[in-house]
């Protein structure tokens, strides 16, 4: 990987890490808009029968069976944003491995 | 904004998560085309901050806070197709590992928080390559209605399910969401703009890959 790539990761990671991992534990616990609406209109009861949710370690943003706290949420965070990097890079290696129409034109 | 389990009824997720996958089907055939080399990281790095930033939910009125949505911000960065991507990643992490946003929702909530939303971002996309006023202002703009376009479609989703009581009218439902959600839509229109502004200033080349690299006049959708 080249130096312009490396900074881009190395950067964009600490900055989503640092917002995940810290800064969202002084986050507003209030519901938010949506679920304030639905109390609001009496609506916040489910009416049918979802699909539920797989086995997870994290129970809502906290891992299950630690209290809430600040390192609950940092593990939350942290685990969830590279949860996602990884993902999406996984996501880009597949979709990068079909060649593209244009690409096949222009060889 | 996320729709939790239970509040829609079979037809209407079932039809949201086929419109969501059909979408999202699309949107993955024509990033194929933009994903450079400088792209990959920028949009693992995108998601990974818009998971985070929907995290952070700020106080806005007496009792109820907002969080980011991220979808347009993503429209604009990495351009619709590629944005819809992203957010479809972040959601379904939400969903299966924190119970954020119900499992059969997430067509629905795909289709609230990734495909409108990108779609919008994808519309003021290009004038960030030479921006002014108008860019800011724009931007600022498309992001607060993305949020209210949002809102209203949880609403008229809400209402087909059967999920809201008989006696509350559709016009006094869609009252309470977007008059909260337009607080929301003002800090998500003023976030949008100071990150792209950011991610512009700092990853231009990454940003705006595809175009750079095409020929004048030989732009990738």
């Amino acid at each position: 990987m080249n130096a312009y790539n490396r900074k881009t990761l190395v950067v964009g990671v600490l900055i989503a890490l640092a917002i995940a991992g810290v800064v969202s534990y002084f986050a507003s616990g209030e519901p938010d808009g949506l679920e304030k609406t639905q109390e609001e209109l009496g609506a916040d009861q489910p009416m049918h029968e979802g699909v539920g949710s797989p086995p997870s370690i994290f129970n809502g943003y906290g891992l299950k069976g630690l209290s809430a706290g600040f390192w609950n949420n940092a593990a939350a965070g942290v685990v969830g944003s590279l949860l996602v990097l990884g993902v999406l890079l996984a996501v880009a290696r597949i979709l990068k491995r079909r060649p593209s129409p244009q690409a096949a034109d222009r060889t | 904004m996320h729709i939790a389990s239970g509040f829609l009824s079979p037809s209407v997720w079932g039809t949201m998560a086929v419109v969501s996958g059909a979408a999202l089907a699309g949107s993955a055939l024509v990033a194929t085309r933009q994903l450079g080399d400088r792209k990959v990281p920028l949009m693992g790095v995108m998601g990974a901050f818009v998971f985070a930033a929907q995290m952070v939910n700020f106080p806005i009125l007496a009792g109820t806070s907002g969080h980011l949505g991220g979808g347009f911000l993503l429209g604009i960065l990495l351009g619709p197709s590629l944005g819809i991507v992203v957010m479809t990643s972040v959601l379904v992490v939400q969903a299966f590992v924190f119970q954020d946003g119900g499992v059969e929702a997430l067509g629905a909530n795909i289709f609230v928080m990734g495909i409108v939303p990108s779609l919008l971002g994808g519309a003021v996309r290009s004038l960030w390559r030479r921006r002014g006023w108008m860019t800011y202002a724009a931007t600022f703009a498309g992001g607060a209605a993305a949020v209210l376009a949002g809102a209203t479609l949880v609403v008229l989703f809400l209402a087909w399910s059967g999920a809201l009581p008989a006696k509350v009218h559709l016009a006094e439902a869609l009252g309470v969401m977007n008059s909260i959600h337009l607080f929301i839509g003002l800090v998500e229109g003023a976030v949008t703009v100071a990150v792209v502004r950011f991610v512009v200033g700092a990853r231009r080349e990454a940003v705006f890959e595809a175009e750079l690299a095409a020929p004048a006049g030989e732009v990738p959708a």
